[in-house]
């Protein structure tokens, strides 16, 4: 084991993202509403050593009253409005909402037009939208600060 | 009528053949099943719908999903199939999709569709006493977006991309069976080199997905250690796929007769550096993790799906083999290029966690040898293609990292009438609810991971 935490150590320092300077923190919560997993592929990474977004002030939190921003992927389907507009109520204010990839911004392929909505802004307030299919985790990450800048 | 398709799977059955799925066909009123010989020979045995009504063949094969999902979608009732849950619509009313729970103490712990982690939703019922899991009821299909059904009266051409989102773990593995079935319905057999890109693009997503797994199964336990390394190897292979194809996830990269230009003199170079480095770095990685005896101890006899229950459940792929049934599509992949390709298993397989484990890692090695194979041979290739008999249905069958995936694609004019996908993740849902059984809550996570499913796939 020894070992590998050398090799995790080493590997971070030759690696890792840079940040920003100023400190801040952030709760973010995930909700899948209909996309295809590759968003979900790419946001299991950000707490990959590659980009290790704790090091930012920024985590992934298990419950939405837990959460300062939403971050939305897929293209809302009609079987996830529901717990995601439930999600959204259950967060404090103030909150934001990011679209996450191109189904919820509503640019993405849609399949049956009767079962997917045009993305998350039908439904709530975008405050920042990610585009890509799917955004890199070095977008999402960027993308993520930039808000976290602005507010 | 009914008695003849029923008679007519049973002779299949005895003979051998697996079931490979169930659909209804848009246009003539029929249901289909496809039946897989041992060696890979196809038979699709078709019933009539009459006056709504078709008959059951749960009892027989694991058309469990096929059928309910027959009849949400094209309304057809399946005599002997009781009770007939919904499994595409959801219904408000609990009862009527939900298990009663039965026996004092016993209550239910009702989860998702949004999880508490990254994960795609969906939603799990599991009768408990205390951490004492007893049953455990899937809701999928929350994230059920028609991508079959929009894909109808599109070129074949344009059918592919509903294809490729619905999901992009499996990407090329969905793509790939697609672009096959479509292949044989305008009469085309693919060159000796395209067949050695798909097949090396194939085995990248299944490197890429089974580290993946490795560190989602590190995850499940609390070992962040193992979870970070492996997350990293399986990271440099996205970027690797990146740097050959643009897209971290292959997308893109398979179509219809056509050749991408991925395996350049460069590109080869890169992919054998690359895998040789990430090869003897999961070397290292995995060593340490399975002399770490506090890990070991979470993973063994938990989850345990045994072959008899494999058989009877229908379930597929790495979770398969992982209890001994040495059972793997490349073996008859003729479309590709797996010469004398036999199925790795491990030495002991007992169907849990920890077989399921190391089913990961001895696939991600027997990928690595396919593609160092593969990459050597492409200068001495030609790139004739041939042709044969068109036909009115095309099937495709693929092994992607979660099992045999099939696609089919019944055309008219160069148009879709009907697309069919049943992927690795579909055929092996209920033996994750099987698996849970039995077990502790807090150990489901890892079960899951041990799975780890696309939703995606599933819902389409």
């Amino acid at each position: 084991m020894i070992v590998l935490i050398r090799r995790l150590q080493n590997f971070r320092k030759e690696h890792r993202t840079e940040g920003p300077g100023n400190r801040q923190s952030l709760a973010i919560r995930h909700c899948d509403a209909g996309s295809c997993n590759g968003c979900e592929h790419e946001l299991n990474l950000l707490s990959s050593p590659y980009h290790d977004i704790q090091r930012f002030g920024l985590s992934l939190v298990s419950s939405p009253r837990h959460a300062d921003i939403l971050l939305v992927s897929g293209s809302v389907t009609s079987g996830m409005r529901e717990p995601l507009l439930a999600a959204h109520s259950a967060m404090p204010e103030p909150k934001k909402v990011i679209a996450l990839g191109n189904c919820a911004i509503g640019e993405g392929l849609l399949g049956n037009s009767e079962l997917t909505g045009l993305g998350v802004s039908q439904l709530l307030p975008v405050d920042a939208a990610i585009p890509g299919c799917p955004p890199t985790p070095e977008k999402i990450v960027s993308a993520i600060l930039s808000l976290a800048k602005k507010s | 009528m009914t008695d003849t398709f029923r008679n007519q799977v049973a002779e299949l059955l005895n003979n051998d053949y697996t079931f490979g799925g169930l659909y209804a066909t848009k246009l003539s009123g029929s249901v289909k099943a496809v039946f897989i010989s041992p060696n890979g020979a196809l038979k699709i045995l078709e019933c009539q719908v009459q006056s709504g009504e078709a008959p059951s063949i749960a009892d027989l094969v694991p058309s469990n999903w096929d059928e309910r999902e027959a009849h949400d979608l094209y309304q057809i009732s399946f005599n002997g199939h009781s009770p007939l849950r919904p499994l595409v619509e959801h219904d408000p009313i609990s009862d009527h999709w939900t298990v009663a729970v039965k026996g004092s103490d016993v209550y239910q712990i009702a989860v998702g569709p949004i999880h508490a982690g990254i994960i795609e939703s969906g939603h799990f019922r599991f009768h408990v006493i205390g951490d004492r899991i007893l049953f455990l009821d899937t809701q999928l299909f929350y994230k059920y977006r028609g991508l079959e059904i929009a894909a109808e009266n599109k070129t074949l051409h344009e059918g592919k991309r509903y294809v490729e989102r619905m999901c992009m773990g499996c990407s090329v593995a969905n793509a790939l069976a697609y672009v096959q079935a479509c292949e044989e319905i305008i009469g085309y057999i693919p060159s000796a080199k395209l067949r050695i890109l798909r097949t090396v693009l194939l085995e990248l997503e299944r490197l890429w997905n089974h580290l993946n797994d490795i560190a989602a199964i590190c995850a499940g336990v609390g070992m962040s250690l193992g979870n970070q390394i492996f997350l990293v190897l399986s990271e440099r292979i996205r970027r690797l796929n990146f740097s050959l194809t643009g897209h971290r996830y292959l997308s893109g990269t398979i179509d219809i007769g056509e050749i991408k230009p991925v395996l350049t003199a460069d590109n080869i170079e890169n992919i054998r550096s690359e895998l040789e480095s990430v090869r003897l770095r999961a070397k290292e990685a995995w060593r340490e993790l399975i002399f770490n005896s506090s890990f070991a101890a979470r993973l063994e006899g938990v989850g345990v799906v045994d072959t008899a229950q494999i058989r009877r459940l229908g379930a597929v792929g790495p979770a398969a083999r992982a209890a001994g049934l040495k059972e793997d599509f490349r073996a008859h992949s003729t479309k590709l290029d797996y010469e004398n390709f036999e199925a790795v298993i491990p030495e002991n397989p007992k169907g849990d966690v920890r077989s399921r484990l190391e089913q990961r890692y001895l696939e991600f090695l027997q990928s690595t040898e396919i593609i160092f194979r593969l990459i050597r041979k492409t200068d001495i290739l030609t790139d004739e293609e041939t042709a044969c008999e068109p036909k009115p249905l095309g099937i495709g069958i693929t092994e992607s990292a979660r099992g045999r995936t099939l696609c089919i694609v019944e055309a008219s004019e160069g148009r879709i009438e009907r697309l069919h996908m049943r992927t690795g993740s579909y055929a092996n849902w209920s033996a994750v609810a099987y698996a849970a059984v039995g077990n502790l809550l807090p150990d489901f996570p890892l079960i899951n991971k041990s799975f780890e499913l696309c939703y995606a796939c599933s819902d389409r």
